[in-house]
This record gives C-alpha cells, sequence and structure tokens, in this order.
C-alpha cells in the first residue's frame, strides 16, 4: 500500500515535471517551430538582426569565404528573387561574435562589412517604385568578444568553468537588443530585437551560442519564443566528407538548419543534416 | 601554338611548397628537397621551387636546403620562408603564373582546406598531401574526395614525382571552382536561399 502511494507521489512530483520539461524541449527544437513574423524584406518597421559566430582561423576563414561569395553572386536582373545574391542589407544589424583577444577574426569581419554593404543592389531594384519606403541605409554591426569556451588542449577539469563563463557571455549578448512581444507575436514596431537567426560553423563557442538560445527559448526569455526568434543554421565544414565534427555531432538534433557540403555527409551525419549544395 | 609557354625553358615555372600556419609536416619539407623530387621539378620545366615551411621548420629545411640548391642547379632556384602574416596569397600567384612570361606551375599544400580553397579559386593544379601524423583523419577524406572529382592531385609522401607527373594532367582539364550547381533547383541559391527561409521572407 504504501510502496504505491510513494510511486504514486513520485510519478506526480517528478515523472509528470520531468515529461512537461522533455515535451517542452521537444516542441522548442522542432525545427518547425514558429518563424519571426515579417511583412516584407525591407520593413523600416521590422529591424532584422543576424548574428554570426566566428571561431578563429579555419572556422572564420570559411564563415567568411561562405558570406562573400553569397554576397557577390550575380544578379539576374530580371530574376532577381531567384539568385544566389545575398543582399547584406536584408540584414539591418548584424552582431558579430568573436573569442576574446582574437582580433584577426575582428578585423576581417569589419573588412567583409566595409566590402559588403556597397555591394547591396537592392535600391538598384527599387529604383522608381517603392525605394524611399524600403531603404533602411547600410544599417549596423556589433563586433562582440566572448571568452573562449574551450581553450586548445584545455583540461577537461576545467573547461566546464570556461564552458559556463562563455555561456554567460552568450547570454549577455543575446540580451544586448530585446523588446516586448505585440498582439499577432510581432516584436514593438521599430525596435532591435533578439538576433532573428545565428549563423555558425564548427567553433566550440557556437555551440556554447547554440545552447545557450535554446535555454533562452525554453524560458521564453522577453518573448523569445514565442516570436520565433533566435532560429539557428549551422554549416558544416567543407572539410568534413564523410564524418562530422564534434560540434556537428552535438548540435545536429538541436540546430534547425544543419547544413553539410558534402553529399555523402547528409547520410553519415544523420540527424538533421541536409546538403544543399558547396557554399564557400 | 602560342598558348604552348608552360613548356619553354624560357618561361619561369613556380612549384610553391606549403605545410600550413600551425602544424609541423616534416616528411613534407625533407620529400620536397630530395633529390628526386628536385629532379623531376627539373625535368618538367620548374624554374622555381619555394618552401613555406612553418614556425618550427626551420632547422629540417636549413639541414636539407643546401643540398637540393646543389641538386637544382642554375635551372631550379630553391628558396624558403617560414611563415607569411600577409597571407599566401602571393606566393600562391606566384604559382598561378600568368604574367611577365610566367608559366603556370603547381602549389604542394598539406590537407588544409584553406589553402585546398584558395588553389581551387585562382584554378591553380594542386597537390595535397595529407599529414598521417595527424590523430584525425578527415583531412585525408577531404584530399580523397577531392581527388575522385579529379579537382586536386592526392599526392603520397613516397611518390611526389608521380604527383607532379599526374598534376601536369590535371592542368590540361582544370575544374573550375565553385562547382556548377548543375540545375538542381533545392542547390540553386546557396546559402541565400537558407538564410531567406529562415529569416521568413517570403518574396
Amino acid at each position: 500500500m504504501a510502496i504505491t502511494t510513494t510511486l504514486l507521489l513520485l510519478f506526480i512530483f517528478l515523472g509528470l515535471p520531468l515529461l512537461a520539461i522533455l515535451y517542452r524541449i521537444t516542441l522548442l527544437i522542432d525545427p518547425s517551430r514558429n518563424k519571426p513574423i515579417r511583412h516584407g524584406r525591407r520593413n523600416i518597421q521590422e529591424p532584422t538582426h543576424l548574428l554570426i559566430v566566428l571561431g578563429s582561423g579555419g572556422h572564420t576563414a570559411e564563415m567568411l569565404s561562405m558570406l562573400s561569395r553569397a554576397v557577390t553572386a550575380p544578379t539576374d536582373p530580371l530574376e532577381p528573387k531567384k539568385s544566389a545574391k545575398l543582399d547584406w542589407k536584408d540584414f539591418t544589424h548584424r552582431t558579430w561574435v568573436v573569442g576574446q583577444g582574437d582580433s584577426i577574426s575582428a578585423s576581417r569581419a569589419k573588412e567583409f562589412e566595409d566590402m559588403a554593404i556597397p555591394l547591396s543592389t537592392q535600391e538598384d531594384l527599387m529604383v522608381g517604385k517603392v525605394k524611399r519606403a524600403t531603404d533602411t541605409g547600410a544599417g549596423s554591426y556589433d563586433l562582440v568578444e566572448v571568452p573562449r569556451a574551450r581553450e586548445i588542449h584545455q583540461s577537461l577539469v576545467s573547461a566546464p568553468g570556461s564552458a559556463l563563463k562563455c555561456m554567460q557571455a552568450c547570454y549577455e549578448l543575446l540580451m544586448r537588443y530585446t523588446t516586448e512581444t505585440r498582439e499577432g507575436h510581432a516584436g514593438v514596431a521599430k525596435q532591435r530585437d533578439f538576433p532573428d537567426v545565428i549563423l555558425c560553423n564548427g567553433p566550440a563557442t557556437a555551440a556554447v551560442m547554440v545552447f545557450t538560445s535554446v535555454v533562452m527559448r525554453f524560458f521564453d526569455v522577453r518573448g523569445c519564443s514565442t516570436r520565433g526568434k533566435m532560429r539557428t543554421v549551422y554549416v558544416e565544414s567543407w572539410a568534413r566528407v564523410k564524418k562530422p565534427s564534434l560540434s556537428g555531432r552535438l548540435l545536429k538534433h538541436v540546430v534547425d538548419r544543419f547544413l553539410v557540403q558534402w553529399p555523402q555527409l547528409e547520410r553519415g551525419a544523420g540527424g538533421r543534416a541536409e546538403f544543399r549544395g558547396v557554399f564557400v | 601554338m602560342a598558348a604552348s609557354t608552360t613548356t619553354n625553358n624560357n618561361t619561369s615555372k613556380t612549384c610553391f611548397v606549403t605545410i600550413g600556419a600551425t602544424a609541423t609536416f616534416t616528411a613534407l619539407i625533407q620529400r620536397v628537397l630530395a633529390a628526386p623530387f628536385i629532379s623531376a621539378l627539373k625535368s618538367q620545366g620548374y624554374t622555381q621551387l619555394v618552401v613555406q615551411y612553418g614556425a618550427a621548420g626551420k632547422p629540417i629545411y636549413e639541414s636539407a636546403v643546401q643540398q637540393a640548391k646543389t641538386a637544382g642547379g642554375k635551372a631550379l632556384s630553391v628558396s624558403g620562408f617560414d611563415l607569411d602574416k600577409a597571407g599566401l596569397g602571393k606566393h600562391m600567384r606566384q604559382a598561378k603564373g600568368g604574367r611577365a612570361g610566367a608559366g603556370e606551375g603547381v602549389v604542394v599544400s598539406h590537407a588544409g582546406s584553406g589553402t585546398i580553397l584558395d588553389a581551387l579559386r585562382l584554378s591553380v593544379p594542386i597537390i595535397v598531401v595529407p599529414n598521417a601524423e595527424l590523430l584525425d583523419n578527415h583531412q585525408v577524406e577531404l584530399a580523397e574526395a577531392l581527388a575522385a572529382q579529379e579537382y586536386v592531385v592526392h599526392g603520397r609522401l613516397e611518390d611526389l614525382p608521380g604527383a607532379l607527373k599526374d598534376a601536369e594532367a590535371l592542368r590540361q582539364r582544370q575544374r573550375e571552382w565553385p562547382p556548377a550547381n548543375a540545375g538542381t533547383q533545392r542547390e540553386a541559391r546557396g546559402l541565400k536561399g537558407i538564410l531567406d527561409e529562415e529569416m521568413g521572407f517570403l518574396d
């Protein structure tokens, strides 16, 4: 008798909350969850925010290589919407995340910004139509340093500590711009908000950033989950042909999009891996 | 007729060897300075051998370079440097040639993805030699996959002169990078397509 009561109580006070938490997590990491509400690509009422995580060395090089390729891609003037050209002014605010003291990544991000904004063709396309209403200008960007999630050759004992420090820095920078949720789940007009998309490739910092954003969505901090913010895009390194990297293995069931650059890795990685061509 | 300058003895032709910035790759430095590779270079009309040997590679380079210079003689000049803060672009372009009577040479590289990508973009033939000493073998996989698609020559340390011959064959049918996406609709818009979908841009 006593045992059944104990079991029942255990189920009610431990089992049910646990089930509820698990259910909430499955909702959170379901890629078909809400996307941010948008009325048009360039709507001054609805600023956009892209967050890019740069690692160091190879990861930074690959990220900038694919972004450069996207913003310099040719446009077809007849069908501009079907081209692969990324218009950098589509993002009114960009946050670049670099590891602490990584001045090379920081300066490469700056170089990219200086290069990409003049390449915008949106104004040309809009001339004579609704130019003034859609011209959001060059927008703005931040370069933010976070402590490294893992130093090279760091011992396993001190690793959790630095991961936590990195996590706290990620939380602070994700909270840097927030606004309130309005009816219909849109943010307050014209106000900068959470990143719409977190774009990353392999560094450890990226894994920490993604997990931090999931935790924030779990608690729906400032309505970030309600508004469908912080969708996550992970691009596996081009150097990974058959097996994903450590970050890839950690993130393949968590990120909204998991892109691989070799068709054989689509099956090799499992999870949400999809091959949509080479990006670098 | 006029296009066949690469085999002309009067033009320069550079072989640029790079081991990367971080790792050490002693075996590659030794092999490219050894007699078989030097004579292979000479027989294929190379005039310059430039070796980037990395921060820790100086003693190995210096112990072998004198011998290589003697073997190279007048026809082949050998030089080297540890690292170039300005990047390897300048040296890659030297290997690509094309200006002032310079013929197209070759890049011999460790299997670092950045270097391979730079060479593919410049469309200079590249011999990729994976470093077997590194624990993670994903570099070998990359080299194999790219060699299977005939983008690079997968070089083996034991047979670099053979790889140099393969590079001449590769030069004849050098493929363009980035690869054409063969009209597959889902691949056509690349990163832009993904970001549009995730941003919720519906136009």
